[in-house]
C-alpha cells in the first residue's frame, strides 16, 4: 500500500484549499440568493492576475491582493448584471467565464508570448494560503451562524421582502456577497498560481464546479463545504498517484466522476435558499 | 416585424461589443484599423475564406442548436465539448469499421455520432429530473470524462492507436465521407445538414406536442406540471437531444473536416456553441447566423495572426465581450414589461 500514506493525507488538504474557497465564496452568495456560475472564470482571473502581478513586481504579496480586487470586479459585474439588470444568474456567470477565457489566451500570448502559459514568477508558501483558507471557513461559519449579519444574510435570500421591510437593503447586501464570493474564489486563483509557480490555461480545470459542488454537499454551511472539498482534494491527491498503476486518463477522469456521483445526491441532499436565482423587485410605495 | 425588434439589440450589443474590442487592441497596443481590416478580410475577403469562415460555423451551429434546445427546457447544457468528443469518436468508428455503401454509411456514422452524444446528455438529463443533481455541473464534469476517455481509445496504450506518429484513429473508409464543396477547401456539405437540422430543430420545438412540452417545463415547470405535462420526461428528453445534436455536430466534423478522430481536435467547439446559442437568443435558426458569427470570429482570428497584426485569441475577447452585451438588454427589455425571467422555478428548486 505505498499509495496510501501520510503525505497523501497532506497533498489532499492542499488540493482541497481552492476547492473549499470557492465553496464558501458560493455559499455567501447562494444563502443571499445569486448563483454565481461564474466562479470558474473568475478563479481563472485570480490566478492569472497573481502572475501578471508577480512577474511584473516580483512581489508576491502584491499579486495576491491583484488577485483579490480582480476577484472582487468580476463579482460586482456579475451581481451588476444579475442583481441590478436582472439577468439571468447563470446566463451571466457563463458569460463571464467565456470573458475570461478568451482573456487568459489573449493576455498571456501579448505578455509572454505563449498562448496560455506565463513565465515562472516569485511565489509565496502555498501553506500560508492553506492556513488562510483554514481560517477563511471558520470566520465564514461563525459569521454565518453566530453573528446578526449572518442572519440577515440568510433573510436575505430566504425571504427578500421580510429583509426588505426588516430595513435591510436587498440589492446591497447580494451586491456585497457576491463581490465577497468573487474575493474568495480570486484567493483561490492565486492559491493556484503560487502552487504552481505560473499560470497555465486549464490550470483551474473545473475546480470552480467543483467547488459548487462542494457547497451543495455541504448544505450551505462552510465546515460540512470543507470538509466536501477535503474529499474532492483527496481524490485528487490519490489520481496523481494512481497513474503510476493505470492510464493517466482514468486517474484524470476520478475527481469529475466523484462530482457527479456526488451531485445525484447520493452523500445527501442540500436545502435551498428559496429566493434563490429570482430578481427581487422592490415596491415602489 | 417582431424578429426586428428581436434582432436590433442584439445587432446593437455586437456592434458595442466590437467598440470595446476595438478599445482592448488598442489598449494592448496594435493598430485598431488594420485588426478589423484583417478581420473582416480573413472571414468574408473571397471564397476560400467565406468557406473557412463556414468550416468554423459547421461545428458551432450543432453545438448552439443543442444550447438551445435544452435552453428552452430552462435547462443548461454546459457540456456540449464533451458530446462532440464522444459523437466524434462513435462516428469515427463507425466510419472505420463497418463496410457499407457510399451515402447509407454516412447517414449511418451520423446516427452512430448523434446515438452516442445523446447517451452522454441523458446521463445528466436522468439525474437532473430524478436526482435533482444540477445540470450545468454535471455536463461539464461528463465533457471532462468524455474528453479523457476519447483521449486514452486513441493513445499508445489504447484499442484505437492508429498511427504511429500521432494519437489518433485510422482514417475513415471513403464511403463515410461527408463530400467536399471544392477542392483545397476544407468545407463539407456538413453546413448543409446544420442547416437542415436548424430546420427540424425549429418544427420540432415550435411545431411539435413534444416540443411545446419541453417550452411549457421552461417557462414555468410548476404550471406545466398541473397541466398534465411530464416535466421529467420532457427533461430528460430536452438533454438527451441536446447531447445529440452536439453528438452529430462531432460526427460531421470528423467525416467531412478530419476523417479520423484525432484526441483534442475541438478548439472550444462545444464552448463557443453556448455563446451562439445565447446570441441567437435561443431560437433555431437564428443560431444559424449566430454560427456563422462565430465562425467568422474563428477564422478572421486566424487571419489577423497569420497576418502578425494580433494574436488570433483576439477574437475570442471580442466574443466574450459580445456574450456579455448580448444578455443585458434582454434583460433592460424585462425591466420595462415587469416579468419574471423565465428559469425562476426551475433555478429555485434545485
Amino acid at each position: 500500500m505505498s499509495v496510501l500514506s501520510v503525505d497523501l493525507f497532506i497533498a489532499a488538504l492542499r488540493l482541497a484549499t481552492p476547492i473549499a474557497l470557492v465553496a464558501v465564496g458560493e455559499t455567501f452568495s447562494e444563502l443571499a440568493g445569486v448563483i454565481n456560475v461564474g466562479v470558474e472564470g473568475i478563479t481563472v482571473a485570480g490566478a492569472l492576475v497573481a502572475a501578471m502581478v508577480a512577474f511584473f513586481t516580483q512581489s508576491p504579496w502584491l499579486a495576491l491582493a491583484a488577485a483579490v480586487a480582480v476577484g472582487m470586479v468580476l463579482g460586482a459585474l456579475h451581481a451588476l448584471w444579475s442583481v441590478y439588470l436582472r439577468a439571468d444568474h447563470v446566463v451571466s456567470g457563463v458569460a463571464v467565464n467565456l470573458l475570461v477565457a478568451g482573456f487568459a489566451l489573449f493576455s498571456t500570448r501579448i505578455i509572454w508570448g505563449w498562448r496560455g502559459t506565463s513565465a515562472a514568477a516569485p511565489t509565496l508558501n502555498p501553506w500560508f494560503l492553506v492556513g488562510a483558507m483554514l481560517a477563511v471557513v471558520a470566520i465564514a461559519q461563525v459569521f454565518i451562524f453566530r453573528t446578526p449579519w449572518g442572519l440577515r444574510l440568510r433573510v436575505v435570500g430566504e425571504h427578500p421582502r421580510a429583509a426588505d421591510t426588516a430595513g435591510i437593503n436587498v440589492y446591497r447586501a447580494r451586491l456585497l456577497f457576491t463581490v465577497v464570493n468573487g474575493a474568495l474564489c480570486g484567493l483561490a486563483g492565486a492559491f493556484l498560481f503560487n502552487n504552481l509557480g505560473r499560470f497555465t490555461d486549464g490550470m483551474v480545470g473545473g475546480r470552480g464546479f467543483i467547488g459548487i459542488a462542494a457547497m451543495v454537499v455541504g448544505n450551505y454551511r462552510p465546515l460540512p463545504a470543507l470538509l466536501a472539498a477535503y474529499l474532492f482534494g483527496f481524490v485528487d491527491a490519490l489520481q496523481m498517484r494512481l497513474q503510476a498503476y493505470i492510464p493517466s486518463q482514468f486517474s484524470l477522469m476520478l475527481p469529475y466522476i466523484l462530482t457527479v456521483v456526488v451531485l445525484a445526491g447520493f452523500l445527501g441532499r442540500a436545502k435551498v435558499p428559496k429566493a434563490l436565482g429570482k430578481p427581487y423587485v422592490k415596491e415602489r410605495g | 416585424m417582431r424578429w426586428l425588434r428581436e434582432a436590433g439589440p442584439v445587432v446593437g450589443a455586437i456592434a458595442l461589443a466590437l467598440g470595446v474590442g476595438a478599445a482592448v487592441c488598442a489598449v494592448a497596443g496594435y493598430s485598431v484599423p488594420a485588426v478589423y481590416r484583417e478581420l473582416v478580410r480573413g472571414a468574408f475577403g473571397g471564397r476560400y475564406q467565406l468557406f473557412q469562415t463556414l468550416t468554423q460555423a459547421t461545428p458551432i451551429l450543432f453545438t448552439s442548436l443543442s444550447f438551445v434546445i435544452a435552453f428552452r427546457c430552462g435547462l443548461f447544457n454546459i457540456g456540449a465539448e464533451g458530446q462532440l468528443y464522444v459523437g466524434a469518436f462513435a462516428a469515427a468508428w463507425a466510419g472505420f469499421t463497418l463496410e457499407l455503401p457510399p451515402v447509407l454509411h454516412t447517414v449511418v456514422c451520423l446516427l452512430f455520432g448523434a446515438v452516442a452524444g445523446g447517451l452522454w446528455g441523458l446521463v445528466p438529463g436522468w439525474l437532473r429530473a430524478r436526482r435533482g443533481a444540477n445540470e450545468f455541473v454535471t455536463t461539464m464534469m461528463l465533457s471532462y470524462v468524455a474528453i479523457y476517455l476519447t483521449s486514452w481509445l486513441v493513445s499508445p496504450r489504447g484499442p484505437y492507436h492508429g498511427t504511429q506518429w500521432a494519437n489518433q484513429t485510422v482514417r475513415i473508409l471513403r464511403s463515410a465521407e461527408l463530400p467536399r464543396f471544392m477542392a483545397g477547401a476544407q468545407l463539407s456539405w456538413g453546413i448543409a445538414v446544420g442547416a437542415m437540422v436548424a430546420v427540424l430543430v425549429w418544427y420540432f420545438i415550435f411545431r411539435t406536442p413534444r416540443g411545446y412540452q419541453i417550452r411549457a417545463v421552461g417557462q414555468n415547470p410548476q404550471a406545466a406540471e398541473y397541466g398534465g405535462i411530464d416535466v421529467s420526461g420532457s427533461m430528460i428528453l430536452a438533454l438527451t437531444l441536446a447531447g445529440a445534436l452536439a453528438g452529430l455536430g462531432g460526427a460531421a466534423e470528423i467525416l467531412g473536416t478530419h476523417r479520423r478522430f484525432i484526441e483534442f481536435f475541438s478548439p472550444g467547439y462545444g464552448w463557443d456553441g453556448i455563446a451562439g446559442g445565447l446570441i441567437a437568443r435561443a431560437h433555431p435558426i437564428a443560431a444559424i447566423l449566430a454560427a456563422i458569427l462565430m465562425g467568422a470570429l474563428r477564422a478572421g482570428g486566424m487571419a489577423i495572426d497569420r497576418a502578425g497584426v494580433a494574436p488570433a485569441d483576439l477574437a475570442a475577447v471580442i466574443q466574450g465581450i459580445v456574450i456579455l452585451f448580448v444578455v443585458a438588454p434582454e434583460l433592460i427589455r424585462w425591466l420595462r414589461r415587469v416579468r419574471l425571467p423565465r428559469s425562476d422555478h426551475v433555478r429555485a428548486e434545485r
